[in-house]
């Protein structure tokens, strides 16, 4: 199974802000959590005792650029819920949708929510994140 | 033979310190199976999407030292399964930075069978810059003995 979640991505549109959804579905998808992915992680995080490769996954990001494309963005919060950790060598799907959007100071934010469940239908983990739709703000406040 | 576990308001989490360097970001990235040029893995991706002529550390390794530092200090066999870690990211973090999570027992709450122990966190620089706050929590079951890990 070909683990690169970009390379499987379908045609996707140019996001249009103020016709996205609350509530709207992301596809789904699956992938193979493989050995090599939990020690890249491990020695990424410098944790030998790493149990959530699935952090660096990002599942709900994953899902939402199976549908759409923008002009990027930047992690502005996110919550992690750990419920069981994930085995190396199962599949993993991933569910996930738009949970809310915002604006804040003039700033767009999406937020996207994605739970995983692996191929003996333990739950994994589930993850919210808010996304700053307009990144070059970061540059414009920290750039140098 | 275990001790019974307490947690108090004011409890304080262990810190746990991390110096990034580039290669702890690529494998971040490589372990998610983020393969092509990004923010965090090319400069001149930063460049053109942030304005910024350096790459950043994605917020979920900082997350992911937030779970690391809960996890210790409420243990895998509870942590690992009850678990939650949520941080507002306020400013970047880069390769060559040094991170340190903090943390301490803001809330005990009883639920069914046990307490939900919240956990204020802050994660700073080496300049002593917050780059990041937020709060986790993990559900301790009554009467938990832990196991020596």
């Amino acid at each position: 199974m070909d683990r690169n979640v970009e390379s499987q991505v379908p045609e996707r549109k140019t996001l249009d802000y103020e016709r996205l959804e609350i509530g709207e579905p992301l596809p789904s998808y699956e992938y193979l959590l493989t050995q090599e992915m939990l020690e890249q992680y491990r020695q990424g995080v410098q944790d030998p005792d790493a149990r959530f490769p699935t952090i660096a996954v990002k599942a709900d990001i994953g899902a939402y650029h199976r549908k759409y494309e923008d002009a990027g963005s930047v992690n502005a919060r996110c919550a992690y819920h750990c419920y069981n950790p994930p085995v190396a060598g199962k599949k993993i799907r991933v569910t996930a949708w738009i949970a809310d959007k915002y604006v804040r100071r003039e700033k767009p934010y999406i937020v996207t929510e994605a739970v995983s469940v692996d191929e003996d239908g333990r739950l994994i983990d589930r993850v919210i994140t808010h996304e700053l739709k307009r990144p070059r703000e970061v540059g414009k406040k920290w750039g140098r | 033979m275990g001790t019974v576990m307490r947690f108090e308001v004011g409890m304080e989490v262990p810190p746990v310190s991390k110096t990034l360097s580039q290669e702890h970001l690529n494998l971040f990235e490589a372990s998610g199976a983020h393969q092509g040029p990004s923010i965090f893995t090319d400069p001149e991706t930063a460049q053109k999407t942030l304005g910024m002529g350096r790459t950043v550390a994605s917020g979920r390794m900082t997350l992911s030292f937030a779970v690391e530092a809960l996890r210790r200090f409420f243990g895998g066999r509870i942590y690992d399964h009850t678990g939650v870690a949520d941080l507002r990211f306020i400013r970047p973090t880069r390769a060559g930075d040094t991170v340190t999570v903090r943390g301490k027992v803001s809330g005990v709450t009883p639920e069914a069978n046990g307490s939900r122990i919240a956990v204020e966190l802050t994660v700073q620089n080496q300049n002593g810059e917050t780059t990041a706050v937020g709060g986790g929590s993990a559900i301790v079951p009554a009467g938990f003995l832990p196991s020596a890990e």
